[in-house]
């Protein structure tokens, strides 16, 4: 079964289309680049899969069931969103905190993920002192804390440095190869195309390209011609 | 939802804000009845006992700083948007703001408790360097009736909270409404005013309000608890329900 299946996903916001009848599969064990320009539905998309955002027909499932009927969402999805957030005034590590208690995970999840991002060190900070790569790293351990068989991010690599970007990368790689999912939209397509098994483009809404990304061939022409 | 709870009371203790407005609310209360006691001399009609009695009732005077509690507990989520993080977690929006109801109905009974000991406290020496009796009948019913209506008063803040969502207009409104318009509306309308909610607290806490007749403290408190009703039930079929982009 898939890991992730988007059928004729459909959102307006107003008379605006965001996403127009899109459908797609993302396959357990692969790095799915999802791709396209600025406004192109990708966050809506993201959004409409984790329950965020209900879709004006259509449906998103995870697992083969929507994101809000699963019974355990943190074991089986972890997010990464645009502009993570977390309340200025908490710690790394209470964000985490709060939320492991919430879930009802072992005690010792939090200090493993801390170590997973490297953010041990600054675990006992207030999150409003942190910088855009810090704020990245954190949401990454949060999407984390349930060691999920998914992970759905958006724009992962915004605000961190080269060799954080580098660890992303071979952390994201490496999670596909435990025959895990992972979902990344990015614009960093140099960056991508080192770890993508697989690609979807959409523009305005609509699906312009899917299909795997054979090695060799060069993902920016790709997305270039599919997106004109 | 006993996971739910604590992790709500966990993200109460961690945070500042909390602790400030916990630690303000007896405060509040102690000055309300030291100036209570203060002005005891100059109230003339009221039966002697009437005056014991609504020093004590200061303890009243706690429920804005659980109304704000409460209203930071859940439109502060959404201000920071770490309301995004609760929902992929419990993606029940329901069950995230009973769970929030559970911690500050907990966290407002915690306040109102300190807040009423602390004027029984203040109250009870000022009165006896003042020269006044120190006790009347009905002191514990009234102290109770603040408890509850101080805890009631978090529980509306986190309906409000939910249904408003932006933190700033959520707080505005709660202050003027509950500072302002209903004793304004009570002014002009008195026989509205036993049914408003700021009539339903006072009822429920023993306070009198002027020019309103109060409804008696057992009546007010199922009135306060049907608009805690209200703001739970509009924030679930309105707010709650909207995307979170």
């Amino acid at each position: 079964m898939s890991a992730i299946t988007a059928t004729r996903l459909s959102k307006s916001f107003g008379t605006v289309p965001a996403v127009d009848d899109l459908s797609f599969t993302v396959e357990p064990g692969t790095v799915t680049a999802f791709l396209g320009p600025n406004g192109a539905g990708k966050t809506t998309t993201l959004r409409m899969l984790l329950g965020l955002v209900t879709p004006t027909s259509g449906a998103a499932l995870i697992g083969g069931r929507p994101y809000r009927d699963l019974a355990d969402p943190v074991c089986e999805v972890g997010a990464v969103l645009e502009a993570a957030a977390f309340h200025p005034g908490l710690t790394a590590r209470t964000h985490l905190e709060i939320l492991r208690t919430a879930a009802g995970l072992a005690a010792d999840r939090v200090g493993h993920v801390l170590d997973q991002v490297d953010l041990t060190g600054a675990a006992g900070r207030r999150a409003g002192g942190f910088s855009l790569g810090m704020r990245q790293r954190l949401a990454l351990a949060t999407a984390l804390l349930g060691d999920p068989a998914v992970l759905i991010l958006d724009e992962p690599a915004n605000g961190l440095d080269p060799a954080g970007a580098h660890w992303l990368r071979g952390f994201l790689r490496a999670y596909a190869l435990q025959g895990r999912t992972v979902l990344v939209s990015t614009h960093v397509l140099t960056e991508i195309q080192q770890i993508a098994d697989h690609v979807i483009i959409i523009s305005e809404g609509r699906m312009v390209f899917t299909g795997p990304l054979a090695s060799g061939s060069d993902l920016e022409e790709l997305y270039l011609e599919a997106t004109r | 939802m006993k996971r739910l709870v604590h992790a709500e009371l966990i993200r109460a203790r961690a945070s500042r804000t909390v602790r400030v407005l916990a630690a303000l609310a007896p405060v509040t209360c102690v000055l309300w009845a030291g100036l209570g006691v203060a002005l005891m001399g100059l109230e003339g009609g009221m039966p002697a006992e009437d005056r014991v009695r609504n020093v004590y009732a200061m303890a009243q005077q706690a429920y804005v700083f659980t109304l704000l509690l409460g209203i930071l507990g859940t439109a502060g989520e959404f201000r920071h948007q770490t309301i995004t993080w609760r929902f992929l977690l419990t993606p029940d929006r329901g069950r995230v703001v009973n769970a929030k109801l559970a911690a500050y109905g907990i966290a407002g009974l915690a306040v109102g408790a300190v807040s009423a000991l602390a004027t029984v406290a203040a109250g009870a020496l000022l009165l006896h360097l003042g020269g006044h009796p120190v006790m009347a009948p009905g002191v514990p019913g009234v102290l109770l009736g603040a408890v509850l209506s101080v805890t009631g008063y978090g529980l509306l803040g986190v309906g409000l909270g939910a249904l408003i969502r932006n933190q700033t207009a959520a707080v505005a409104v709660a202050l003027i409404w509950f500072m302002y318009a209903d004793y304004l509306l009570t002014m002009l309308l008195p026989g509205l005013g036993r049914w408003l909610p700021t009539g339903a607290a006072r009822a429920l806490a023993g306070v009198s309000m002027e020019n309103a007749e109060l409804l008696p403290a057992w009546a007010g408190g199922p009135l306060f608890a049907a608009y805690v009703l209200a703001a739970v039930l509009a924030a679930r079929l309105i707010t709650l329900r909207r995307d979170i982009t």
